[in-house]
């Protein structure tokens, strides 16, 4: 089961590569949130208990519910154009991604025979931070980079349960918490640069520098 | 008693919160002096005690049992103790007056104030550190609270170059103690300074382990050809703290290289013939630098190198004698450098603070503009000698007593050793003789220039404050004391040699025999002196009258003989290899023109091989320029080629 929600995960991952909605980016990120909390919650569905529910709630919540709200909320306040602007032909992006992601599932594949971890979330979570990563390269906008942001980071949760054990409850939770502060951070400061540059489009940030 | 030194670092602490939240600012200083004395007298309080109970060494504070294991209070690390708190003492009382003139700057002098204590603390943990990691940690934050130090007049150029110089300087000395400290970690599979061990059968291992030790800590040190930060960093750094960068910050170098010592051994004898030899270099073009400056912090920056040659050749003859195993040499070369380091940390700060005061009272601190202190501040210019006669090491004053040992060395050396020694240590001896005549020379020129003769650029008054007297008497007291009454510093370093790690068993030595006779003829001869001069001045006639001038009339301060010309004759011996230059424009015309001369001192390390080397690195790192963008998303791009490339590595690794 874990197996077919991390290729759903990835399939997210895929669709917003090609997608230019402003809109279709905040609801993939609130699927890869409720993605996410399964992922979580299904190991453990025959003998649940407060203590394992406590991250996949609050991951859910932040996830799926605060963090979406408030990038939409950004959007509209802001009336940002809907559009993404990117600078990489979407097929281009495409492929790219896609070569990225085999690559990683042939190496997760090759890692499982010496470390004990489960290939396919092991892939999908490093897939996902390669994403991330890319969106921030190729999106000029920066509210896209939140985005962008949000994808390392769920990227980095599912890396935690792929190689479960080995990583504390803690360090997930204290990652989740910076990355919701980064998002905060990310509102305000675009609230504050509206001021002086009108379209929020990091090509031209440079000149914020002196 | 152990928490006596708890109570030390806490003083200092609580001076450097002073020093950033008590209002106004004038009274924080007085405050901040006022908690970080008692602070440093308890810790140096402390040190005494733990070196007299050696060779029992006791954990550093027994109340916090954790934290025993990554320190301890061994001879080496409590003889460095008491080398900081006590030259600190004078350095932090200075800091009141000298900081009085800054009182406007307000945030930057509270910054200043928070990282000097902060270097204190650091300086006095580094020595105490016995696990590498904590070491590295202190002395990465002693360098970075030196660094911030200096930055306290940071809008001037030179305190950005030379601050720069530094930060580089010191951070390339530390890395290659980082690769230093792994390797012996590698060896011994612990990061102990007690487990440490590494012996010459390993080959290239061991030699490559105690170069690097000895490198990344003679940085730090100054010797000579890795000095060229030092002439930089010291000059532009405010008074207080060059005072304490080259009293004690520059021993840490040296206290680094009595573990090397440690840790690599037995060395072999050609490396502390090696030793030798670069620390005579160091000593002689050392000194003779200075000669050249007219600037007085940078002339004392290079006296500082030629001091920690001296302390070199000692390190060098006890390195000889342990591999030799005789044991008057270790006593006398390591006693020597011992007592050296603590001597040269004494009489640079006194001079030091002194600079600092004239630097105050004339706004320059070039020697050429000075002239006629003497007639302003007698007892500040008596003060001064002191610290002058001490540094050229004239008896009876305490750097006499050290290169006396280092001295004593090398006919030991010669006697005991044979072979090709007697020849090799008799060059030492001259080496060493020479570098005693041109400290004299140079520090001659410093009291002449400076302190005799008329005035050359008018000048309001001349203050000297309690606070800056009794800064430089006590040192100026230590100095007479040492010289005269050795024996109490001796006994200490004597228990510190016997308390060594050095895997060689060491009979007791008595390095002091004749002392107090030696002692005894001192005071007797100083006595007379007193005498003589007192029958000739209580009732003599006092008649005033301006200086001889050869019956010339109409004389003025231009006349006077200027620091260039005083030690031009002896620069000229070796000027190409000093890289002194000088430029006369004399225009031969029947009718005099205003003519001009002007002498400029290089630095031949500086010149032939960092300059270029510098400039060689910044042409190359141009070709990679183009890829410096304002976009942060080339930044990411770029971090993530380097984590692809690092995995691939890794998975290339793990397959294969």
């Amino acid at each position: 089961m874990e197996n077919v929600l991390s290729i759903l995960f990835c399939l997210t991952l895929l669709y917003i590569v090609v997608t230019s909605r402003l809109k279709t980016y905040v609801s993939i990120l609130r699927t890869q949130g409720i993605l996410l909390s399964a992922i979580m919650v299904f190991p453990f569905i025959n003998h649940l208990s407060v203590h394992i529910l406590i991250i996949p709630i609050t991951s859910f919540i932040v996830k799926a519910v605060i963090i979406p709200r408030f990038i939409n909320k950004i959007v509209i306040d802001l009336d940002v154009k809907r559009i993404v602007e990117p600078s990489i032909q979407p097929f281009n992006f495409l492929l790219l991604t896609v070569a990225s992601m085999s690559v990683m599932f042939v190496s997760a594949h090759v890692l499982s025979g010496f470390t004990p971890i489960e290939p396919i979330p092991f892939a999908s979570a490093f897939s996902a931070i390669i994403v991330g990563i890319y969106i921030i390269i190729f999106r000029k906008k920066l509210i896209v980079h939140v985005v962008g942001f949000m994808i390392l980071e769920n990227g980095i949760f599912l890396f935690g349960t792929s190689v479960a054990g080995e990583m504390p409850t803690i360090v997930e939770l204290g990652a989740m918490l910076d990355v919701f502060v980064v998002v905060f951070l990310m509102g305000i400061t675009i609230n504050k640069i509206r001021s002086t540059f009108t379209q929020q489009d990091v090509s031209v940030l440079g000149r914020l520098k002196d | 008693m152990d928490a006596v030194f708890l109570f030390g670092c806490g003083f200092i602490i609580a001076g450097a919160v002073i020093a950033a939240t008590v209002r106004p600012l004038g009274r924080a200083l007085t405050l901040f002096v006022a908690a970080v004395v008692p602070g440093l007298v308890m810790n140096a309080g402390f040190s005494i005690e733990r070196i007299v109970s050696l060779p029992s060494v006791y954990p550093l504070i027994p109340s916090i049992p954790w934290c025993e294991p990554f320190f301890r209070a061994d001879g080496l690390a409590l003889y460095f103790l008491l080398v900081v708190t006590t030259v600190a003492v004078p350095t932090i009382i200075s800091a009141h007056s000298y900081l009085q003139q800054h009182l406007g700057r307000g945030a930057a002098v509270r910054a200043f104030l928070v990282s000097f204590s902060l270097l204190l603390l650091a300086t006095q943990l580094v020595v105490l550190a016995n696990h590498a990691i904590v070491f590295l940690v202190f002395w990465e934050l002693m360098t970075l609270a030196a660094y911030l130090g200096m930055l306290l007049e940071k809008e001037k150029e030179e305190v950005q170059k030379g601050s720069f110089i530094y930060f580089t300087t010191t951070h390339m000395a530390t890395f290659i103690l980082y690769v230093f400290f792994f390797m012996l970690h590698a060896h011994a599979g612990s990061w102990f300074f007690t487990d440490f061990h590494i012996a010459p059968d390993l080959g290239l291992l061991f030699y490559g382990v105690c170069g690097l030790g000895f490198l990344g800590f003679g940085i730090k040190a100054g010797f000579m050809p890795f000095h060229f930060w030092l002439p930089w960093a010291h000059p532009i750094a405010p008074t207080v703290l060059s005072a304490f960068l080259s009293g004690v910050i520059i021993k840490t170098g040296i206290y680094g290289i009595f573990r090397v010592i440690e840790f690599c051994s037995p060395l072999p004898a050609w490396i502390g013939i090696l030793i030798m030899v670069v620390s005579v270099f160091s000593a002689i073009f050392g000194v003779w630098y200075a000669l050249a400056q007219h600037d007085i912090k940078k002339l004392l920056a290079y006296h500082s190198i030629e001091n920690i040659g001296i302390i070199g050749i000692g390190i060098g003859t006890g390195v000889i004698g342990i591999s030799y195993s005789v044991q008057s040499l270790i006593w006398l070369g390591f006693g020597g450098a011992l007592f050296h380091t603590f001597n040269h940390a004494i009489f640079k700060t006194l001079l030091f603070i002194g600079s600092g005061v004239i630097y105050q009272n004339f706004g320059t601190r070039d020697i050429e503009r000075m002239g006629g202190i003497v007639h302003r501040a007698p007892w500040f210019t008596a003060l001064f000698l002191v610290g002058t006669l001490a540094i050229s090491g004239l008896p009876p004053l305490n750097g006499f007593m050290s290169e006396f040992l280092i001295f004593k060395g090398f006919f030991e050396s010669a006697s005991a050793l044979g072979k090709y020694f007697p020849l090799f240590m008799l060059v030492m001896a001259v080496g060493l003789a020479f570098v005693g005549g041109l400290a004299l020379a140079c520090f001659t020129k410093i009291d002449s220039v400076m302190f005799l003769g008329t005035e050359r650029s008018s000048l309001g008054a001349f203050t000297v404050t309690a606070a800056d007297y009794a800064a430089m008497g006590f040192p100026a007291l230590l100095c007479i004391l040492f010289g005269i009454y050795p024996q109490p510093v001796l006994g200490i370093i004597t228990s510190v040699i016997a308390n060594n790690r050095w895997g060689i068993a060491l009979q007791p030595y008595t390095i002091f025999a004749q002392w107090n006779m030696l002692t005894l003829v001192f005071v007797s001869v100083l006595a007379a002196i007193g005498c003589v001069f007192a029958a000739k001045t209580i009732g003599a006639r006092r008649r005033a009258a301006p200086a001889w001038a050869c019956g010339y009339r109409r004389q003025t301060p231009k006349m006077q003989y200027t620091a260039s010309s005083f030690a031009d004759e002896i620069n000229s011996i070796a000027a190409a290899t000093l890289h002194l230059r000088t430029h006369t424009s004399a225009p031969e015309t029947i009718f005099p023109k205003r003519s001009k001369f002007d002498s400029h001192a290089g630095d031949f390390s500086e010149e032939t091989f960092v300059a270029p080397l510098y400039h060689a690195i910044v042409d190359r790192a141009g070709a990679i320029e183009s890829l410096s963008r304002t976009d942060i998303r080339y930044y990411i791009l770029f971090m993530l080629i380097v984590v692809l490339v690092y995995g691939g590595v890794a998975i290339v690794w793990t397959y294969f």
